[in-house]
Order: C-alpha cells, then sequence, then structure tokens
C-alpha cells in the first residue's frame, strides 16, 4: 500500500451526525429500558428518535451522497472475501466510503434497529408502559413482540461491540482510522481516487422531517383513530 | 376503608395460605393470573394518568389505588407446591429455588401500592407520580427475575 497522497470528503454532515445521533440514542435506548420505572417515556422518545433515523437513513442510501448509497456499499461475496484476505494479510486496501466489510454491518445494524422499533411498537411489558400500536393487534401477538423486543436487545448490543471491537482493531491491528473519520469526514485515500459525489444536507433534512412526520402519525395519530 | 383493607389483608395472610394448600395447581395458576391482570388493569389507569397520557381524575384514581393494596396481597399464597409448570403459566421455576428473594420481592411490591392510596387522596401530584415509578420498579424488579417472556 502506498502512502496518502490526496485527502477526500468520505463522509457527508448529513452521515456524521446521523452516526453520531443514533450512537447515542442506542445507548440511551438500552440504558432505560433495563432501567424502566419513570425512564420508560424516555424509552419510547428514544425508540421514536431511532425509527424515524432509520427511515430517513434508507432514504439517504437510495439517493443521498456516493458513499451513503447501498447500492456502492453493499458488495458481493467475492469483493467481500477478496478484503477480508487483503486486509487480514496487513495490506488493508484503501477506498471511499465504507469497506465491502463494514458496509454489510452498517446494513445488519440498521436491520436489528429497525427490527427493535417495530417490535416495540407493539410491545406491553406488562407494567405501566405499552408500545403505541399495542392497541391494535391482539394480546398474543403483543406477547410474541415483547419477547422479541427483549431478546432483539442483546443483537443490538451484540453488533454493537463487534463494532466498537473492530473500529479497536483497525486502529491499533491495521493503522486505520475510522472512528476520526466520521468525526471530521476526510478520509486519506490514494492519487486519484475520485472525490464521492456529495448531495446537499438541506436533502437530508427534508428526508428527516418527513421520516419525522411519518413516525408522528404513527405513533401519536394513528393509535387514537 | 383502612379497616375493611386492614381485615382483607389480615384475612389473605391467615386464611389464604391454608386454603390454597387444598386448591389444586392449575386453579393456583388461575387465581394467581387473575389477580396479576387485576392489579395489572388498576395499576395501568394509575400509569397512564402518572405519565399524562390520560388526564387525572381523582375519583377514578382513589378506587384504583385503594383496591390495589388488596389485590396485591392475593397472588403469594398461589405459589404453592406443584405449580412450578401447568396451564399458560410464566411463572420461572427459579422462584421455588429462591423464595426468600421471591417473597421479598413480592412484599416490596406489596408495600409500594400500600403507599398509594393515602398518597393519591392527599393530592399531591409530585409524589404520586414518584410512587408509581417507585412501584413500577418493584414490578420489574421481580418480573426480570421471576416472569418468562
Amino acid at each position: 500500500m502506498t502512502g496518502p497522497a490526496s485527502r477526500i470528503r468520505a463522509w457527508d454532515l448529513p452521515t456524521r451526525i446521523f452516526h453520531w445521533a443514533l450512537a447515542t440514542l442506542v445507548v440511551c435506548s438500552f440504558t432505560t429500558g433495563t432501567i424502566g420505572g419513570e425512564w420508560m417515556a424516555w424509552h419510547l422518545r428514544s425508540g421514536y428518535a431511532i425509527l424515524t433515523l432509520v427511515v430517513y437513513r434508507l432514504a439517504w442510501g437510495l439517493v443521498g451522497s456516493d458513499t451513503a448509497r447501498f447500492a456502492r456499499f453493499l458488495r458481493g461475496p467475492r469483493s467481500v472475501a477478496r478484503y477480508v484476505r487483503l486486509t487480514f494479510a496487513g495490506r488493508h486496501p484503501p477506498g471511499a466510503g465504507h469497506n465491502p466489510l463494514g458496509g454489510w454491518m452498517v446494513a445488519a445494524m440498521l436491520a436489528a434497529l429497525a427490527f427493535q422499533a417495530a417490535t416495540g411498537l407493539f410491545s406491553d411489558d406488562e407494567i405501566a408502559t405499552q408500545g403505541p400500536l399495542a392497541v391494535k393487534v391482539s394480546n398474543a401477538l403483543v406477547s410474541r413482540m415483547s419477547h422479541l423486543h427483549d431478546l432483539g436487545r442483546w443483537i443490538v448490543a451484540g453488533l454493537a461491540v463487534l463494532h466498537v471491537a473492530a473500529i479497536a482493531v483497525y486502529r491499533w491491528a491495521w493503522g486505520v482510522r475510522l472512528a476520526g473519520t466520521m468525526v471530521t469526514g476526510w478520509m486519506d485515500v490514494p492519487a486519484g481516487t475520485p472525490q464521492p459525489r456529495m448531495r446537499s444536507a438541506a436533502w437530508a433534512a427534508i428526508f428527516l422531517a418527513v421520516a419525522a412526520a411519518a413516525v408522528y402519525a404513527l405513533v401519536e395519530i394513528y393509535p387514537m383513530r | 376503608m383502612k379497616n375493611v383493607a386492614l381485615a382483607v389483608l389480615a384475612l389473605a395472610a391467615t386464611a389464604l395460605p391454608v386454603v390454597a394448600q387444598q386448591i389444586k395447581p392449575e386453579t393456583q395458576i388461575h387465581l394467581r393470573q387473575s389477580t396479576m391482570a387485576l392489579i395489572g388493569y388498576n395499576f395501568g389507569n394509575l400509569a397512564a394518568m402518572a405519565q399524562d397520557k390520560k388526564p387525572f381524575n381523582k375519583e377514578e384514581a382513589q378506587r384504583n389505588a385503594d383496591i390495589l393494596p388488596m389485590l396485591a396481597a392475593l397472588p403469594k399464597p398461589f405459589f404453592g407446591e406443584g405449580t412450578e409448570t401447568g396451564g399458560n403459566t410464566k411463572a420461572k421455576p427459579e422462584i421455588w429455588k429462591n423464595l426468600p428473594d421471591f417473597t421479598s420481592k413480592l412484599e416490596k411490591m406489596q408495600q409500594d401500592v400500600g403507599k398509594l392510596p393515602e398518597i393519591v387522596r392527599s393530592g399531591d401530584m409530585a409524589a404520586f407520580k414518584k410512587q408509581v415509578a417507585d412501584t413500577a420498579k418493584a414490578c420489574k424488579s421481580c418480573h426480570d427475575d421471576y416472569r418468562a417472556k
């Protein structure tokens, strides 16, 4: 691998804000759900915020900046295998955006969070807290959803631990700094790597507003009807 | 009201364990689930008011709060021998392995709901909200350990 010869903007501002907001909310959701009691009101709010971010991210993954697009970072098994081989041999192939392994981690975490948010909507802790859609379905389904929601948190926690552990391994075993890139957005790449196309943050704000409105309608308006 | 509550508590504490021994396990499971469902209904209504999910109605809250200590005294004797499995019980076998801990958690819940009638009567909303939250925690600490999902 040749030394870094140029700097590109790998992550747009919306993606960086999304990332750190989501990380904060996941910790918040896990903690409030585990403590319970008066914190459950915040557990629900945090869950709605996560659902909003996940819905927004799906839109940004389809029509957002190049490096945020699923079609760009979800690679086939051969790309992943080649990437893993090179990386574990200490020859991390540089690239702008998510690497082939990290791309699937993004997909896994988004799927796990969508699952948690969806099951949470239908959950009932049978103490003092119900998801907003629990009134809309049978108690048998509520019971199953609550069970899945209770188990799903360990999937989210497991993926989060794996995510942080992988960043540590990249940093200290392979000398690749990932966390800093997610703060500044800048990434060092070999000369000639094209700057990915970045989409205006205004579009992200619009998608986020639409996602928030949709989630609000789902959890506040629809259950009352 | 208080005297009635005490009388029911005394009755529950003395008479029911003896009765429970004669009640077959399937019926005990049915009885404890029924009392839990009623506790859940009455406490759930208070929680909804405490969390501003519905407007606070003092008369209604007082009814819920007054009956809770009586209901809370009921389920304990229905965790008798032979009720570890059967029906659709969600009770975990750990209950009978840690009976003193289970009992102390159940008693914590009884103490917490025992404070609700007076607090609702006083009309102190801050104290009401806090007591509802504390009671919910007592429910949760026992459910986390002893109730399957």
